[in-house]
């Protein structure tokens, strides 16, 4: 199955970059600079999506302690780690000549960055519990204080950012976008959403191995 | 539990002799690290008492499950008949009242170092004190109880907490600034909420998954 | 305001070795296990 995900994600790339740097237009303001969010904003959507994958692998985990639903939990918790690394990093890598600077405390930016390090920390726990079956549980219960926490994280750090009076709504929303825009963030994120199911699948295969080659 | 705890604490003290001169250490540190400019200071203060407060919760609840280590009892936890969040809540009691006496301790060291005037933010300072403290004592019992027997928890339990401190952080400290700048609480009281959410979603998750990590 | 694409080759260039990276290590690891499943083959 992952092999067939593998080319069908292949594919979606260079769909994705044909749509990216062919279809959409050059932006007014930033100029072709802005062509990297074809790749950052897909990153952070299929990496939380990863994330929400992770978290149910980790309650059907809990619920049903079975195997599969752990290796699932892990290989998507980390696969959406990676995923949130490049928007991070990508992020940067724009903000430097729009901006003028790598990293500014705005509320995205550092919730995001919390997010990343939670997880980060996920992967650690998982690292430093030798014993399979309670690293399972363990990191599952993390994960859930993770994810439940996200939404915490995103609301201090947007009211922090926003001074004075709180915010009626949850974001302000984004203004409508040419449809060619519209339609290279969809490719983009289908593609990378495709790569993401890839890795995850293929992740959670060599799990399975390892445990069967230490059984 | 709770009760065993505190007469564990209050015979040997060790814990909270060690966190107070450690907050003192932070408070001189803090003199130091930012100079004599007293206005710098004052902007920041609120930052600078919660980040004492946080790290010297952290050194104290990442020692919850010392006594059990140590002792070889960390079995007989897992062995206790019944519901395990019992447990979960005694720790987390022990805890939030050592962090409490703590904090209390230190705000006095603060206020006489830094020569804060608290006047009429004290009864809202208490508060706010109060639901930061639990939120982090809430996280930190269940992380503590985590991280218990790993190799390297004197790493693991401050990289695991203090990214899911943030919200509590950014609350506490925008509540304390208001308090301390005589400002009406109407105007924190989203932040306010968000402690009282944080609250319980950390209280909650910690009574319903001690019994998962107590398993084994 | 100019275009920077040093800064798109930089971030795609960065995606492509993340990515690839994670997808190198996924393989190596694979491989590893497979190889300590096969019997040792004699040294000559």
């Amino acid at each position: 199955m992952s092999t067939a995900l593998g080319w069908l994600a292949a594919v979606g790339l260079a769909a994705g970059l044909v749509m990216g740097f062919g279809v959409a237009p050059r932006e007014v303001t930033q100029g072709n600079v802005q062509r990297i969010m074809y790749l950052h904003v897909p990153a952070v959507w299929v990496a939380y999506l990863a994330f929400a994958v992770g978290v149910a692998g980790s309650i059907a985990y809990l619920a049903g302690r079975r195997p599969g639903a752990d290796r699932l939990a892990h290989a998507a918790c980390e696969v959406g780690t990676v995923f949130l690394g490049v928007n991070i990093a990508t992020g940067a890598i724009w903000g430097k000549p729009t901006w003028g600077t790598w990293w500014t405390w705005d509320a995205r930016l550092t919730s995001v960055a919390v997010v990343f390090v939670m997880f980060v920390a996920y992967l650690l726990l998982r690292q430093a519990i030798e014993d399979r079956e309670r690293a399972a549980r363990y990191a599952a219960v993390l994960s859930i204080v993770a994810a439940l926490n996200i939404p915490l994280v995103h609301f201090s750090v947007y009211w922090w950012r926003t001074l004075h009076q709180p915010p009626s709504l949850l974001k302000p929303g984004s203004s409508t976008m040419p449809p060619e825009i519209v339609a290279a963030l969809l490719v983009n994120f289908a593609a990378l959403a495709l790569l993401g199911a890839y890795f995850v699948t293929r992740r959670a295969r060599l799990l399975a191995a390892e445990e069967e080659a230490l059984a | 539990m709770a009760w065993k705890d505190l007469l564990v604490e209050r015979r040997s003290k060790e814990t909270l002799n060690a966190l107070l001169f450690f907050s003192l250490a932070l408070l001189f540190v803090f003199q130091f690290a930012l100079g004599p400019d007293r206005e710098r200071l004052a902007a920041v203060l609120p930052g600078l008492l919660w980040l004492g407060f946080i790290l010297s919760g952290v050194l104290g609840l990442g020692r919850s499950f010392l006594v059990e280590r140590e002792n070889d009892c960390w079995e007989g936890l897992l062995l206790t008949p019944g519901d395990k969040s019992a447990i979960y809540l005694g720790k987390l009691a022990g805890s939030l009242a050592l962090m409490l006496v703590v904090e209390a301790l230190v705000l006095a060291l603060f206020v006489l170092f830094f020569n804060v005037d608290l006047g009429p933010a004290l009864p809202g300072l208490a508060l706010v004190i109060v639901l930061g403290t639990l939120g982090v004592a809430a996280v930190g019992t269940l992380f503590a109880a985590m991280t218990a027997q790993v190799r390297a928890r004197e790493l693991l339990f401050p990289v695991l907490l203090l990214p899911v401190l943030v919200p509590v952080l950014l609350g506490t400290v925008q509540v304390t600034e208001a308090l301390l700048l005589r400002e009406s609480l109407a105007g924190v009281a989203h932040w306010l909420k968000l402690l009282v959410a944080a609250d319980v979603v950390y209280l909650t998750i910690g009574l319903l998954t001690f019994d998962v990590i107590l398993e084994g | 305001m100019p275009d920077n694409w040093t800064f798109v080759a930089a971030a795609y260039g960065l995606a492509a070795v993340v990515f690839g990276g994670y997808w190198r290590w996924l393989a190596r690891k694979e491989r590893d296990l497979a190889a300590l499943r096969l019997p040792r083959p004699s040294r000559p």
